[in-house]
C-alpha cells in the first residue's frame, strides 16, 4: 500500500547549509498494518511521516500511494490525496486555539461543501466514537491535554481516510491518558486503518497490535 | 448534495475575524474612516461643483466696470447706448447691485435691483420681475430675499419688513414681499431682489449712475473680440468675460480643496500602513493555521477563498458603513466643519445647503481605491505561505 523507493530527503538551513534527514530509505507498508517508527529526536521519524502524508517532498527517491506516485503530486493534488487518505494526528495536536472543538473536527470537511446533514452525521459519528460530543462547543483551548488529543483524532478521523499518521502522539500526555490513547489505536487497527506511528515513547514498544517496529537512526532504517 | 456557496467557508470566514477581534475592529476602524473621508470629500466636493457650473451658466458674459486709480467705481449708464452700437453686441444693462452687511448677525446679503420693463441679464432675475411686484399695494417698497436671508432676517425679528441704514445714518424700510428659491444655492441663498430705485436709494446712488453694465453677446465665440473693443473703448475699465470669472470661481474652489487633500492623505498613509503590515507577511500564528489547513486537505484555492472572504467582509463592510456615515453627514447634518472649508465664504453666504448629487462614479472610484487593495493585500501574503510546503509551515 505505501512504498518509499531509495528516498532521501535534505533541507535547506539557513541559505545555504543543507542537512540531510533521510538518506536512501526503503520501505514497504501493507494495508490494515500498523507501524511504529521509533529512533531519537532528530533521526528522521517526523520526515518520513510528512512524505507519506505529502506534506513535504522527497530530494530523491520515490513514494507510492495504492500505486500512485504521491512524491510527484502538484500540491493541489497532494491536498486532494491528504483529504482522502491521511488522517494526521499532530505532536502538539495543531488545533486552531479559538475555535470549538467541534469547529476544528469540522476543518477537513470545509473544503468538501457538503450538505449540513451529512457533515452533521459525520461529526456525530466520531465525536461519539471518540467520546468528545459533551465538549463539542468548547473552546479547545479550553479543553485539558486529554480532551485537546480525543478532538485531535477524531479531526483525523473525520473524513474515514484509510491511513492514519501520528507523531509522537503521547509526547504532551500522562501515562493514564497515553494508554487511552494506545486503545483508540487498537480500536482503529481494528476497522482496517493503517497506521503508522513516530515516537520513542517505550508505551509503544511490545504492543500486541502493533505489525512492526522500524528502528531509525540519522535518516537511516537500522531495524 | 453539494451548495455552490460554501457556507462552510464563509462561517469559517467570519470565524477567524471574530477571533482576532481587536485586529478586526482596529481595521474596520480605519478603513470607515477613509472610506467616509473620501465619500465625503467626493460628495461635497460633487455638490459643491453642481452649484458651481450651474452658477457659472447664470454669470454675464462681460461685465465692464469703471475703475479710477485702480479702485471700482459707479458707471454712467448712459454708457448703454454707446455699447449697444458695437457690432455682435446684442444687449447691454446696467446693473445696481452690492453688498450690505448686516451687523447683528455679522453677515453679508448681497443686494441686486432690477427694473421690470427691463430686460434682465439672466434668467432667474426675469422670473422674478415677472413673478412679483416691488411696491406694496399701499405704495411701499418692497424685496424678494433668498432663503438664508430669510432665516438671519426672521432670527434677528424682521419678519415682515427690514431697516437698512443708509450712509447718511436714516433708515429706509423695505418690506419683505416673499422669499424664492432659485436653481443654484451658491447664487441666491444670500440675495435680495429689489426694484434698482428702491436699491439707489440704500445705497446713494444717483439715477445716471449704475454699478457695472453687462453686456450679452450674440455668438458666445466672440466675447473675446467684443472684450477686447470695449476695452479700447474704455481704456481704465475693468472689462471681465465669463471665462475670466470662471477661472476666479475654479480658484478658490481648488484651493479650498488642498485642505481636504491634506485630511485624505493622512487617512491613506494609515490606510497604506496597514496594507504594507498585511503585505510584508503573516504572522507566525496565521501562518501556522494555513500550514494545518493545508495539511488537513485544504487546497492552496480554499485558503485563498476563505482569505478572500475574510477580507471581503470587513472591506466590503467597513465601505458600506463608511459610505452611509459620509451621505448622513454630507446630506443629513449638512457636513458640519468640512463644508465650511470648502465653501470658505460663511461671512459671504449665510447658509447653504449642499444639494444632493448622487454620482455611482463617486461610489465605485472610492470601492476600487479601498476594497480590492485592500482583498489583494490579504490574498498575496496568504498566497505566498499556502504555496510552501506545509511541512515547513507547520515546522
Amino acid at each position: 500500500m505505501i512504498e518509499l523507493k531509495n528516498v532521501t530527503k535534505s533541507y535547506l538551513v539557513g541559505k545555504t547549509q543543507r542537512v540531510t534527514a533521510l538518506k536512501d530509505v526503503n520501505l514497504n507498508i501493507k494495508e490494515g498494518e500498523v507501524i511504529v517508527l521509533k529512533g531519537a529526536s532528530g533521526s528522521g521519524k517526523s520526515s518520513i511521516l510528512s512524505l507519506i502524508a505529502a506534506l513535504s517532498k522527497p530530494t530523491s527517491g520515490e513514494i507510492i500511494v495504492d500505486e500512485k506516485k504521491i512524491s510527484k503530486l502538484s500540491d493541489n493534488f497532494a491536498s486532494l490525496y491528504r483529504r482522502d487518505n491521511i488522517g494526521f494526528i499532530f505532536q502538539k495536536y495543531n488545533l486552531v486555539p479559538n475555535l470549538s472543538a467541534r469547529d476544528n473536527i469540522l476543518l477537513p470537511l470545509v473544503p468538501l461543501n457538503l450538505s449540513a446533514k451529512e457533515a452533521q452525521e459525520k461529526l456525530r459519528s466520531v465525536m461519539e466514537m471518540f467520546e468528545i460530543a459533551h465538549k463539542a462547543e468548547t473552546i479547545v483551548k479550553n479543553l485539558s491535554g486529554g480532551e485537546q488529543q480525543r478532538v485531535a483524532i477524531a479531526r483525523a478521523n473525520v473524513n474515514n481516510p484509510k491511513i492514519i499518521i501520528a507523531d509522537e502522539p503521547t509526547a504532551n500526555l500522562d501515562e493514564k491518558l497515553s494508554l487511552a490513547f494506545i486503545e483508540i489505536l487498537r480500536e482503529l487497527k481494528s476497522l482496517n486503518k493503517t497506521i503508522v506511528i513516530a515516537t520513542h515513547d517505550p508505551l509503544f514498544f511490545g504492543l500486541d497490535f502493533v505489525d512492526r517496529e522500524i528502528e531509525i537512526h540519522n535518516g537511516s532504517i537500522v531495524r | 448534495m453539494k451548495n455552490k456557496i460554501n457556507f462552510y467557508l464563509m462561517e469559517f470566514a467570519i470565524n477567524a475575524l471574530l477571533r482576532q477581534k481587536y485586529k478586526s475592529i482596529f481595521i474596520s476602524v480605519v478603513f470607515v474612516l477613509l472610506t467616509f473621508l473620501l465619500t465625503s470629500v467626493f460628495f461635497i466636493s460633487n455638490s459643491i461643483k453642481y452649484e458651481l457650473n450651474a452658477t457659472l451658466d447664470a454669470l454675464p458674459q462681460i461685465i465692464i466696470q469703471a475703475t479710477k486709480g485702480g479702485k471700482h467705481y459707479d458707471i454712467e449708464t448712459k454708457e448703454v447706448s454707446n455699447i449697444l452700437q458695437i457690432e455682435g453686441v446684442s444687449d447691454a444693462v446696467a446693473r445696481v447691485w452690492g453688498y450690505y452687511y448686516f451687523q447683528n448677525a455679522g453677515v453679508s446679503f448681497s443686494l441686486v435691483g432690477i427694473d421690470a420693463y427691463e430686460t434682465q441679464y439672466k434668467d432667474s432675475l426675469t422670473k422674478i420681475a415677472h413673478k412679483y411686484e416691488f411696491e406694496t399695494e399701499e405704495g411701499k417698497p418692497s424685496m424678494m430675499i433668498g432663503e438664508g436671508v430669510s432665516k438671519i432676517m426672521k432670527k434677528n425679528y424682521y419678519k415682515n419688513y427690514f431697516n437698512f441704514i443708509k450712509n447718511d445714518g436714516s433708515l429706509k424700510r423695505v418690506e419683505i414681499a416673499a422669499a424664492f428659491e432659485s436653481e443654484t444655492e451658491l447664487e441666491s441663498n444670500d440675495m435680495i431682489v429689489m426694484s434698482k430705485d428702491t436699491l439707489r436709494d440704500i445705497f446713494d446712488m444717483p439715477d445716471s449712475q449704475a454699478t457695472d453694465i453687462v453686456v450679452k453677446v450674440a455668438n458666445p465665440n466672440e466675447i473675446a473680440t467684443i472684450a477686447s473693443k470695449l476695452q479700447f473703448m474704455y481704456p481704465t475699465a475693468h472689462i471681465v468675460t465669463k471665462e475670466d470669472l470662471s477661472v476666479r470661481y475654479q480658484n478658490i474652489f481648488n484651493y479650498k480643496s488642498g485642505f481636504f487633500l491634506a485630511l485624505f492623505v493622512i487617512a491613506l498613509f494609515t490606510f497604506f500602513i496597514i496594507i504594507y503590515d498585511k503585505v510584508s507577511g503573516l504572522s507566525s500564528e496565521e501562518k501556522r493555521e494555513v500550514g494545518i489547513l493545508k495539511a488537513l486537505g485544504w487546497r492552496i484555492d480554499d485558503v485563498l477563498k476563505e482569505k478572500f472572504y475574510e477580507s471581503f467582509i470587513i472591506s466590503f463592510f467597513s465601505y458600506i458603513v463608511g459610505v452611509a456615515l459620509a451621505f448622513a453627514f454630507v446630506y443629513l447634518f449638512e457636513a458640519p466643519l468640512l463644508r465650511d472649508i470648502f465653501i470658505g465664504y460663511s461671512e459671504l453666504k449665510p447658509s447653504f445647503e449642499l444639494s444632493f448629487v448622487f454620482d455611482f462614479q463617486t461610489l465605485f472610484l472610492v470601492f476600487f481605491l479601498s476594497v480590492p487593495i485592500y482583498i489583494a493585500a490579504t490574498i498575496i501574503p496568504s498566497w505566498r505561505v499556502a504555496t510552501l510546503e506545509s511541512d515547513e509551515v507547520i515546522r
